[in-house]
């Protein structure tokens, strides 16, 4: 019978592995989607799959710098987010249209 | 959750008691506001299904559950269903958290064969390390459903009314989460029980190592933070979306804001929801200003000892302390509740520009004034002999 | 199986199946609600962890506040289900696919290579941190990384203007005409 040890003891790899899930289903996102503020939304979906690993690495090596990273990373999208949705809301006065191929008109 | 079943039964009955309680409040609470209305407004109010119209939210709550389920044709399905399921539960989670009185202790008993205990049931849902981000982070999903609700049923009104309701939210956090460092610098501690802890007795300051005891005033927060309290119980009425700050529910302007095209029982949903953001605003400025569940003047011990001198065996006086615990902080909350309903029916509705300035060009500035002051006034005073 | 195990595994579930509707839904609102849940999803495998303070952070500034801000704007413009969600070209689209399963297919062996080599993890390594943190990542965020943390109070200050000169500009949100 096979060991379920890799079900019922959840370790760093766990952590890790479903934290690098989460960036590619991120990174897919980003790629595939057309969207701006989707595309936005899977950015800030690869920036939580990264804190998480932050976390896990915290927590497993008994260190606290990792939380203050993902402090850190926190503030940053917050930022990121402010002034990347008021970009969007002035391209989208300006097209009405939030599809990223229409962007190729920047000049005005 | 717990050591044995003994333990997680108790603690999950608990959970579903403090639910049910928030869900009975509410008619209650609606009597209240009603006849309080109607008091202040110098008319009588319903006064006439049961004594003192107390069982007209009973015929209500019939008149609901009898109405036609509207789905209005612009609406998306799902969100539109979905809303009001949702308007329930960040409140009552977030309620969970608040200490309700002091914890019950049960000495081991014998029961089915085999020894129990000793057990220590804490009078809240559960007890977080840090009870406040945990509140204000559970609270503050309820935006979700406020703009669920606009955005599905499809109707501009709703539409309007959600977007200002939640810009309205955003705005007040800031100015709800900086009044509260004040309180939290103070008392060193997120865990709203050890806050509770820090007010017991009377009121002394002590400053550069020496004490000044009032033994007129209990030892509230209110005395130290009293700019914070201002800023936080202002704060927590455009939490609630309650008037003067109503802004999303303008009948005047939107007909009735996000919840347009509700009617029956999710109406009531969303009003249920509206009441336990007012429990859990009461509920917290009880616990930082008002020394949540404690007796004025009187520490836990003290009330415990004077129980011990009537009740008989220690389970009898560790509940009975609890109980008297709880009355007090029910009376506490019942007069903060009331304060919501006066001034809804005393103020009048702000301007949305004038609601924006005071929220960023005035809470905001005094809220981190007061923290400044309050870091500069602990490190000095705490630190200087 | 243990209640830990069971919890990460559940919250696991819950945490991929909604990061996948943000990527599959065509709606963008659905997408952004699915993401909120996420969010939540992560908090608590936060709490799971041991960062009280982080999840009651991640739950009050992504949940409570970016989050809305994404929702009250994908509400604003009142974007319905859209025609062309994901980009078209099939080569450039598989490209795409085989660049992600490239990345996957990296970080993937570097986990498999060091689940050997690196020592395990204790869990007496984790015993270190304090059961209730907040206090020493305060004390550890104010002394060794103040220099980051300065920094990142200049850079929340040059964004807050940079939005408001963004609003105020012309064709800005609040240009004044």
């Amino acid at each position: 019978m096979p060991s379920t040890d890799v079900f019922t003891t959840i370790t760093l790899q766990h952590y890790l592995v479903l934290s690098a899930a989460l960036f590619m289903i991120g990174l897919t996102g980003v790629l595939l989607r057309r969207n701006v503020i989707v595309i936005m939304m899977c950015i800030e979906l690869m920036l939580n799959a990264v804190n998480l690993s932050f976390i896990a690495f915290s927590k497993f090596s008994g260190r606290i710098d990792g939380q203050i990273m993902v402090f850190f990373v926190l503030t940053i999208a917050a930022a990121e987010a402010a002034v990347g949705l008021a970009l969007i809301v002035c391209i989208f006065k300006r097209f009405r249209e939030v599809n990223i191929r229409f962007f190729e008109h920047l000049k005005g | 959750m717990g050591q044995d079943i003994f333990e997680i039964v108790v603690n999950g009955l608990k959970l579903i008691v403090i639910f049910l309680l928030m869900v009975q409040a509410v008619p209650i609470l609606v009597w209240v506001e009603r006849r309080g209305s109607a008091f202040i407004q110098n008319r009588l109010g319903p006064n006439r299904v049961g004594p003192l119209g107390l069982l007209q939210l009973l015929a209500d709550a019939v008149k609901f559950l009898t109405k036609e389920d509207m789905l209005p044709n612009q609406a998306v399905r799902f969100l539109f269903y979905a809303a009001p399921v949702t308007a329930l539960i960040p409140g009552v989670i977030a309620y969970c958290a608040i200490p309700l009185g002091t914890p019950i202790s049960i000495e081991a008993f014998e029961m089915f064969g085999r020894s129990w205990g000793p057990y220590v049931f804490p009078m809240q849902g559960f007890d977080i390390g840090v009870g406040i981000v945990f509140v204000l982070g559970v609270s503050s999903l309820a935006a979700y459903t406020i703009l669920m609700a606009g955005w599905g049923s499809g109707n501009k009104f709703s539409l309007m009314g959600a977007l200002r309701a939640s810009a309205q939210m955003i705005s007040y956090e800031l100015a709800l989460g900086l009044s509260i460092v004040g309180i939290i610098m103070l008392y060193g501690t997120f865990n709203l029980t050890e806050m509770i802890n820090a007010q017991q007795g009377a009121l002394t300051y002590s400053a550069f190592g020496h004490q000044l005891a009032i033994p007129a005033l209990p030892n509230w927060g209110l005395f130290y933070q009293p700019l914070g309290f201002i800023l936080f119980f202002a704060a927590t009425f455009a939490e609630a979306n309650r008037l003067p700050f109503d802004l999303a529910e303008g009948e005047a302007e939107l007909v009735a804001g996000f919840h347009t095209e509700y009617g029956g029982f999710k109406m009531l949903m969303f009003f249920i929801g509206e009441y336990a953001h007012m429990m859990i605003a009461c509920g917290l400025v009880v616990t930082f200003f008002f020394g949540g569940y404690l007796v004025p003047y009187m520490t836990p011990e003290q009330v415990q000892s004077w129980v011990a001198t009537w009740a008989s065996s220690p389970n009898a006086v560790s509940a009975w302390t609890s109980v008297i615990h709880l009355l007090s902080y029910f009376v506490k909350f019942a007069f903060f509740m009331w304060f919501f309903i006066w001034v809804r029916w005393t103020l009048p509705r702000f301007r949305y520009d004038q609601l924006m300035d005071l929220g960023w060009k005035t809470m905001l500035p005094w809220a981190l004034a007061n923290t400044i002051l309050t870091a500069l006034v602990v490190y000095f005073a705490h630190t200087i002999k | 199986m243990t209640a830990d195990a069971f919890i990460f595994w559940f919250l696991s579930l819950i945490t991929l199946g909604s990061a996948l509707s943000v990527m599959l839904l065509a709606n963008p609102v659905y997408s952004a609600l699915s993401l909120v849940m996420t969010m939540v999803g992560i908090s608590a495998l936060f709490v799971t962890l041991g960062a009280y303070f982080i999840a009651g952070v991640q739950l009050i500034v992504y949940a409570g506040a970016v989050m809305v801000l994404f929702v009250m704007v994908l509400m604003l413009f009142d974007l319905r289900a859209e025609l062309q969600a994901f980009s078209r070209g099939q080569i450039s689209g598989a490209l795409k696919l085989a660049t992600v399963g490239a990345l996957a297919g990296l970080i993937g062996g570097a986990l498999l290579l060091s689940a050997g080599n690196v020592a395990e993890p204790s869990m007496a390594e984790a015993a270190k941190l304090p059961p209730d943190a907040s206090k020493a990542l305060g004390i550890v965020l104010f002394t060794r990384h103040i220099f980051g943390f300065e920094a990142l109070g200049v850079l929340l200050l040059v964004i807050a203007i940079g939005t408001v000169a963004l609003a105020r500009a012309k064709g800005g949100t609040h240009a004044k005409h």
